[in-house]
């Protein structure tokens, strides 16, 4: 497989003179394939757009190099770059037309006048937006700028269009829909899209691969079920969907498992993941859609531990319930109400939560 | 807190706006006011149309005092001269103003750019008098002695402050990341200024040199100061005209300045009217 860009030991200090130096990224290495979607997955702060202004130009690194295919970019102005960016609130030029702005990048390139027409029509059609080409993007929902900003910045068919956080800024309904269209639309033209985004359920929705990022380092680079399922820390473990985290340490290894001591003395088995030796402090994580809730009366079938209702946080579609597992360890689960809308237990009603020890994973501390 | 003031609060909060139109007394003094502001103008664009020769007393309607002023020679000359010094004047003020502007908006951080922003502005606030006598004592002392140019160059200094303010106001409240866009999209940092910066910052760069071209037309304590025979602009003219005696031409005179005044004004307001509808933020 071809890769597309590769990140060399890319590091970034804003202000390096003052007498406050802001490290936004510390020797970040990854690289990108070739008609990939690939995701910059973080917190803000954590150097996701500063990587992508990199890549793009409007930042100069302060160390490293970025390989863009085959050739060193760090050093080129923005416009000398192959690349396109789709901005967070679009940018797009208020004083020119829809067709106009799609126009831009083609014009700047010098290319004949018919075949910039040909292309702004192709890319109008392209993101649906082709009937709107006279209006002004002031005369243009948030929905139709968007699609506006993407096909700006495909026309000039770019080896690598960066993506940053661009449906932030739209409506709950219309993201999801634009989540869609956007895989759709990277599928189509076959060209590898860089999307920053500090929306975990938008990552995992759309990518390839997403590198997590937090405090200028990347902490896990995977597909999304790497990420989901294994995340190799903590802070990966966390920002990715909800987690049940339990501290203990390890007091015995068999084979593929392990046994934890969690809180005074409940012991809960895990799946090994390797390297790890008795009396290690650890965390365990278990997701708490692993976790099936059921009537008391089940709480002595295997992988099955008795437990007390704390709280319910009702979501519709589900419950989120606190369950009291003793010991002063809590658990987070789901459950669905039932088909007449009732919930199926109720505020300190003693039930069986059942879990899997394949289910809980150990991470290091 | 009594239940009373509950109420109170609780509508208060709901309104947030102070009703200040219903406070006794403030529509009186509101009109008195304007009165007090625009009663004299009004006075002066009216006598002018009187034909007496006498400015204060009323010998009928007539439009006789216009065409005496359109004939007479020195207010002709002084109309050009006016015409002349506020054109180039505003030409180079705002071309000034504009590299300043974008100097200090998007040069990046420099040393002394809090200082540069204070002495672009500070001129403003100089007593204008100080300024004439100094610019006066430089041009004597260097011996500088252009006729119209001296005028010149002593408006393009008092007007650059009037132009610089629109134009930076403009450029601050505009989004880096168009021109960032540009940039992305292949435009070299020269096209990027000439197709986004600037078409961008047009409503800024018109604004500030219709500021500069009021401000230079109606300059009069400079303009004495600096001007020599042969360079008198109209407002220093209509100044040596009720030192004569007072006609309703002075009026006739002042009723054309100040509609020519309200006229660039209203232009501007409509120019910005149109690009606002056209500019998203």
């Amino acid at each position: 497989m071809t890769t597309a860009i590769d990140i060399r030991d890319v590091t970034k200090i804003y202000n390096p003179n003052s007498n406050q130096p802001v490290k936004a990224l510390d020797s970040v290495s990854l690289t990108i394939d070739d008609n990939e979607f690939f995701t910059l997955l973080g917190p803000s702060g954590c150097g996701k757009t500063t990587l992508l202004r990199l890549i793009a130009g409007f930042e100069q690194v302060s160390g490293g190099e970025i390989m863009l295919f085959d050739d060193e970019i760090e050093n080129l102005e923005p416009n000398r770059r192959p690349v396109n960016t789709v901005f967070q609130h679009y940018a797009l030029f208020p004083h020119m037309t829809v067709a106009e702005n799609v126009a831009f990048g083609l014009e700047r390139l010098k290319k004949p006048k018919a075949e910039v027409q040909t292309t702004v029509e192709r890319v109008l059609t392209l993101v649906k937006m082709k009937h709107l080409g006279d209006r002004h993007p002031n005369q243009l929902s948030g929905g139709q700028q968007q699609r506006v900003a993407l096909a700006r910045a495909l026309a000039p068919s770019p080896k690598v269009l960066l993506l940053d956080e661009p449906l932030s800024a739209l409506d709950l309904k219309l993201r999801q829909a634009m989540r869609e269209e956007l895989k759709q639309l990277q599928k189509e033209t076959g060209i590898t899209f860089v999307f920053v985004t500090h929306d975990q359920e938008e990552a995992l929705a759309m990518s390839d691969r997403i590198a997590v990022m937090s405090d200028g380092e990347v902490q896990q680079i995977g597909g999304p079920t790497d990420i989901y399922e294994h995340p190799v820390n903590r802070f990966v473990a966390d920002f990715i969907g909800d987690t049940n985290f339990l501290d203990g340490e390890i007091v015995d290894i068999k084979d593929d498992l392990v046994t934890c001591r969690i809180g005074s003395n409940s012991m809960y088995e895990a799946e090994n993941s390797g390297g790890h030796t008795v009396g290690d402090h650890v965390t365990l994580f278990l997701r708490p859609e692993k976790i099936t809730l059921s009537d008391a009366s089940d709480a002595n079938q295997p992988d099955n531990r008795p437990g007390k209702v704390a709280n319910i946080v009702y979501l519709g579609n589900q419950a989120a319930y606190t369950v009291d597992m003793g010991d002063g360890v809590e658990l987070v689960a789901q459950a669905r109400p039932r088909e007449d809308g009732k919930l199926p237990f109720a505020i300190d009603e003693p039930l069986a939560v059942g879990f899997s020890a394949r289910a809980l994973r150990v991470l290091v501390q | 807190m009594s239940d009373q003031e509950n109420v109170r609060s609780a509508s208060n909060k709901g309104k947030k706006v102070l009703p200040v139109g219903h406070y006794r007394g403030l529509g009186a003094w509101t009109v008195f006011f304007f009165v007090f502001l625009y009663l004299p103008i009004v006075v002066l664009v009216f006598y002018s149309f009187n034909s007496n020769r006498t400015v204060m007393n009323w010998g009928g309607f007539g439009i006789d005092w216009y065409l005496k002023a359109f004939e007479n020679d020195g207010i002709q000359t002084a109309v050009w001269n006016t015409l002349i010094v506020a054109t180039v004047a505003t030409i180079f003020a705002t071309a000034i103003a504009t590299i300043g502007a974008l100097v200090l908006a998007r040069g990046g951080n420099f040393r002394g750019k809090t200082v540069s922003l204070g002495l672009i502005t500070l001129p403003l606030m100089v007593p204008e008098i100080v300024t004439a006598v100094a610019v006066l004592i430089f041009f004597s002392a260097i011996g500088l002695n252009l006729g119209l140019g001296n005028v010149i160059i002593a408006h393009i200094t008092f007007c650059i402050p009037f132009a610089f303010m629109p134009i930076r106001a403009r450029l601050e409240g505009m989004d880096t990341s168009m021109e960032q866009a540009a940039r992305d999209l292949y435009a070299s940092e020269w096209e990027a200024f000439r197709y986004i910066t600037v078409p961008l910052l047009m409503p800024g760069i018109v604004a500030g040199a219709m500021l500069s071209f009021v401000i230079s037309m109606d300059d009069f304590i400079i303009t004495l100061m600096v001007g020599g025979a042969g360079s008198t602009t109209l407002p220093v003219y209509i100044y040596s005209m009720i030192r004569r005696g007072l006609t309703p031409e002075i009026n006739a005179v002042c009723t054309i300045l100040l509609f020519v005044s309200i006229a660039i004004v209203t232009a501007y307001w409509i120019v910005s009217k149109k690009s606002e509808t056209k500019t998203v933020h």
